[in-house]
């Protein structure tokens, strides 16, 4: 029965890959418009497409040195080694690599489509805006889709398919690994490279010399474009698709480790993520326009009537395939909590909310208050994201153990019922960047001031969809690290070290301290890389208005292609030490300080590392909007004091939205995957 | 090529030069070496035009092209007293020039706007340039500053501008700002509520005010008058400006 489940999962994910490339080519087959526009759209693609290019390959050779160590490393016989022993499997180790290589390579080629195919939907988007914005709209969002569907099938036809091969969950997770490490270099980097271009095309554009958003005359405008490509198509998706896979082999781990669960309940996370992607299928269907023209709630509107689908076959499944009704109540949990969460996220970015309209009413006492208030709303806003995943995590524990099942897998099944509609929920995010690009083509090509209106709707609608996601994103990580925490201490265990994770011993104090500063780190060096950058970069600007007086006179063409290999340049070179701390981090703690020390590092990292991604996401998000709240005629309008003090805020927001706060919930996903991949080889040498 | 006599305002300046408006406006705001920025509003003087207060041929005489055949920018014929010893009759269009360099310009017309109530914030562009509330219209107060002043304060010509008070002019304690950037908005409502008020008919805002405008803060348009006639350029409305001039309206608000 299992088995013809895995078929069924495999006939789902290649049905979603086989609708995502039909969108691929339906959107390839619009109008891409005028030349202008075109000719713009290509600087965008080429920037877009260099870059991750670079990206790609530099990942290509550290996937290829971290395969080659894993397939040493599991070429060993652990139980063997622990026990002094020296058996060589080489199989196992070849598995592991292939299994760990895999997931990069999926990761990768979702990223790959979804960004591909946005660099053509931008210009195609922009042109149907001449039409009409439905067309506009249908669009762009079949364009978000391919991401979407392609991410969703390509993670479970990989996950599928290893453990239809091997029937080792232990094998899946090197799959999710690779997915994992992918990832997060995708996001760190896209997120250091969007932030960069848009900082200092702000700083030098608007503020010094007053260009307008998105103004041809800005050498920088093109990078900043392509940012929005490579941070937000590219670099979210394969932060869903690590968090995808992550949570659903934390579940699967959880039922191979247990001694009375029935193999079903193994294969029980492919199912429910089979069932999110018929869910997904059908609800992206009825994403429309209707007659009132507002594409937000034909966005919301498709999230929750796919939630609700989902809900109805889990009920189905549980009713007719003889599954434990915990599973229902765990997965409802992640599903509520997750819609709860998400739209909590976008109470506290909100235009209409009073955080951010409380935040842009005290910018005209200027930037401190600004920054202040908008910190101090980022600060409340992990209070219902946190008191929604407490208590989540205890409902689906106890729901699940009164059920029958073990606690902490009920855990992991609410993370896979929140994440099971990400086909839906990355189509609405990807959608975003898209319209976004699309407006900015539209200005760079002098189109009509009809086509910047229309784009201007649907760029409104695809930054909420931006803030649902992300409280997606976060919410569902946690979940995700509080099930591979318990799939690491089950790792160790099975390896036959007892281990102890009370806080009266130091050595875990001394790891929660070790973990709950890691994130932090993480951020500030993710941060200073956005700062450092950008200051080269703004200089570049400089230099090119300096020494082109014709560039602003508008007689000149600015040297884009610079600016964007300094942005590319910049990300790459950053992301050594933020990727070390993911790695290297965990692996010297654990074996340096021991299994137990790095079970608390893990805890401590969890916990910092939401609240900070929380924080982060929500502050950053607030002070954007309290800006364009301010620019729609509030408190001064454009060029009042109280503006002014938004621009600080919101380009101290900048980094904090899309570089560091988006990239926390990766790394602690990738932490802990690291440990509970290396966990028994931890658990055999440590020191102490 | 054509040499053009511009009538700039900020600063006041009479100069001559090969470009063209729109060119010209670029090159005022932007087109420097300097890389300076900042905005420009200028009218177009007929090239006719001479006095005795200006040496123009001279002017006219020395804008020849570089010696790499591209036209001479500019100029400067006089920076000093221009705007009361240039015709009214000479004046052709106004140009309004954003500080990114995006030049629009306004036709004058003989029909002045209808006058209301309420009060009034004026922009004084030149010779001068406070910031002036007032409870008089437009035309009453280039009556009292020009035409026929009742007070010591008296200028031979001026060019202003009526800026919006929305809600303030009828209600300046509690009415909303909107998108009004004034700075100092206390000082303005305790100013507005003063001539609300008290019987006085101006009363100053800022005696240092910027001599750059925020132009979607101009209420009707912009007056130019030397005593004899007094010129009205109507500021086309917000929907207008974003429908036919929206790169200009785009960088205007900035």
């Amino acid at each position: 029965m299992e088995n013809t489940w895995l078929y069924i999962s495999i006939v789902a994910s290649v049905i979603s890959i086989g609708v995502a490339f039909y969108l691929y080519f339906w959107v390839r087959r619009q109008d891409p418009g005028t030349e202008k526009a075109q000719e713009v759209a290509s600087w965008i693609r080429e920037g877009s497409q260099a870059y991750l290019k670079r990206l790609y390959f530099a990942l290509s050779v550290v996937a290829l040195i971290l395969g080659f160590i894993i397939a040493i490393v599991f070429s060993f016989d652990l139980a063997d080694v622990a026990a002094g022993g020296a058996t060589i499997q080489p199989m196992n180790g070849i598995r592991m690599a292939i299994a760990f290589i895999s997931g990069s390579l999926c990761s990768a080629v979702a990223g790959y489509m979804g960004m591909g195919i946005a660099v053509e939907a931008n210009v195609r988007t922009a042109t149907a805006a001449n039409e009409s914005l439905n067309k506009a709209f249908k669009l762009s969002f079949y364009a978000g889709s391919v991401m979407g569907l392609a991410m969703v099938g390509l993670a479970v036809l990989g996950m599928t398919v290893i453990f239809l091969l091997t029937g080792d969950a232990q094998t899946v997770l090197g799959f999710s690994f690779g997915a994992s490490a992918l990832a997060l270099l995708a996001k760190a980097g896209g997120g250091i490279y969007t932030k960069t271009a848009d900082i200092a095309a702000d700083l030098v554009g608007k503020v010094e010399v007053g260009i307008p958003e998105d103004d041809p005359r800005n050498p920088a405008v093109v990078a900043d474009n392509v940012g929005d490509n490579v941070g937000d198509v590219a670099g979210m998706g394969a932060d869903i698709f690590d968090s995808y896979v992550a949570s659903t082999v934390a579940v699967m781990l959880l039922a191979a480790a247990s001694a009375t669960m029935d193999s079903k309940y193994v294969v029980l996370p492919l199912i429910l993520c089979t069932l999110g992607i018929g869910a997904s299928l059908i609800g992206i269907q009825f994403v429309r326009v209707g007659k009132n023209g507002k594409p937000g709630p034909a966005l919301n509107f498709g999230t929750v009537l796919t939630t609700v689908i989902f809900a109805v076959m889990v009920v189905l499944l549980v009713m007719f395939a003889d599954i434990n009704i915990g599973v229902l109540w765990a997965t409802l949990t992640g599903l509520v909590t997750g819609v709860v969460v998400g739209f909590t996220s976008d109470y506290f970015t909100s235009e209409d909310r009073k955080p951010v309209q409380e935040t842009a009413r005290v910018s005209g006492s200027g930037a401190a208050i600004n920054i202040i208030t908008g910190f101090s709303y980022g600060l409340v806003s992990i209070v219902p994201s946190v008191i929604g995943i407490a208590v989540a995590t205890l409902l689906s524990y106890y729901l699940a153990d009164s059920s029958g099942l073990p606690g902490i897998y009920g855990i992991g099944i609410s993370a896979v019922g929140m994440l099971a509609i990400s086909g839906m929920i990355v189509s609405a995010d990807a959608y975003g960047p898209i319209v976004d690009n699309a407006r900015g083509i539209a200005e760079m090509a002098g189109m009509d001031s009809h086509v910047i209106t229309t784009t201007d709707t649907l760029d409104a609608a695809g930054n909420t969809a931006k803030a649902i996601t992300k409280g997606f994103s976060i919410s569902a990580a946690a979940l995700t690290v509080l099930a591979l925490f318990a799939a690491y201490t089950e790792v160790v265990t099975a390896s036959g070290v007892e281990i102890s994770l009370s806080l009266k011993e130091p050595i875990v104090v001394a790891g929660v301290f070790l973990g709950a500063m890691t994130p932090p780190l993480f951020s500030a060096l993710t941060m200073l890389s956005v700062t450092h950058n950008a200051f080269d970069m703004i200089e570049e600007i400089r230099r090119q208005f300096r020494e082109s007086p014709g560039i602003l006179a508008g007689t000149e063409r600015p040297d884009y292609a610079t600016c964007v290999d300094l942005a590319a340049q910049g990300a790459l070179t950053s992301l050594i030490m933020p990727a070390f701390l993911a790695v290297g981090l965990p692996l010297l703690v654990g074996f340096i300080l021991g299994p137990n020390a790095l079970g608390g590092f893990l805890g401590g990292s969890i916990f910092t590392g939401v609240v900070f991604a929380l924080l982060m996401a929500n502050a950053g998000g607030l002070w954007d909007n309290a800006k364009k709240f301010i620019e729609t005629g509030q408190f001064g309008g454009s060029g009042s004091d109280a503006h002014k003090a938004s621009v600080v805020g919101d380009t101290v927001g900048d980094p904090f939205k899309d570089t560091a706060g988006p990239s926390l919930n990766t790394l602690i996903t990738v932490m802990s995957l690291v440990s509970s991949l290396f966990a028994p080889i931890i658990a055999a040498f440590h020191l102490f | 090529m054509t040499v053009h006599l511009y009538l700039s305002l900020i600063p006041e300046a009479l100069i001559a030069s090969m470009l063209s408006p729109e060119e010209f406006g670029a090159y005022y705001a932007v087109g420097t070496e300097k890389k300076s920025s900042g905005q420009a509003i200028f009218f177009e003087v007929d090239p006719k035009f001479r006095s005795k207060y200006f040496r123009i041929p001279e002017g006219i005489g020395r804008c020849v092209p570089h010696e790499d055949g591209t036209p001479k920018s500019s100029i400067y014929i006089s920076v000093y007293r221009v705007l009361e010893h240039v015709d009214n009759s000479a004046m052709g269009q106004l140009y309004l020039t954003t500080k990114d360099g995006r030049t629009l310009g306004l036709e004058s017309t003989d029909v002045i706007p209808e006058m209301d109530g309420g009060l009034h914030l004026y922009k004084e562009i030149a010779p001068v340039s406070p910031l002036v509330a007032s409870r008089l219209n437009p035309l009453d107060f280039y009556d009292l500053i020009v035409k026929n002043p009742t007070s010591l304060v008296t200028l031979p010509a001026i060019a202003f501008a009526e800026l919006r008070l929305d809600e303030l002019a009828e209600d300046p304690e509690m009415g909303e700002v909107g998108d009004l950037p004034y700075k100092n908005m206390d000082h303005l409502r305790g100013v507005l509520k003063v001539l609300k008020t008290k019987p006085v008919a101006t009363k100053m805002v800022d005696r240092v005010s910027s001599s750059s405008i925020a132009y979607r803060t101009v209420k009707n348009g912009f007056f130019v008058g030397n005593g004899q006639k007094l010129l009205y350029y109507p500021m086309p409305s917000k929907e207008a400006l974003r429908e036919n001039n929206y790169r200009w309206w785009r960088s205007a608000n900035m």
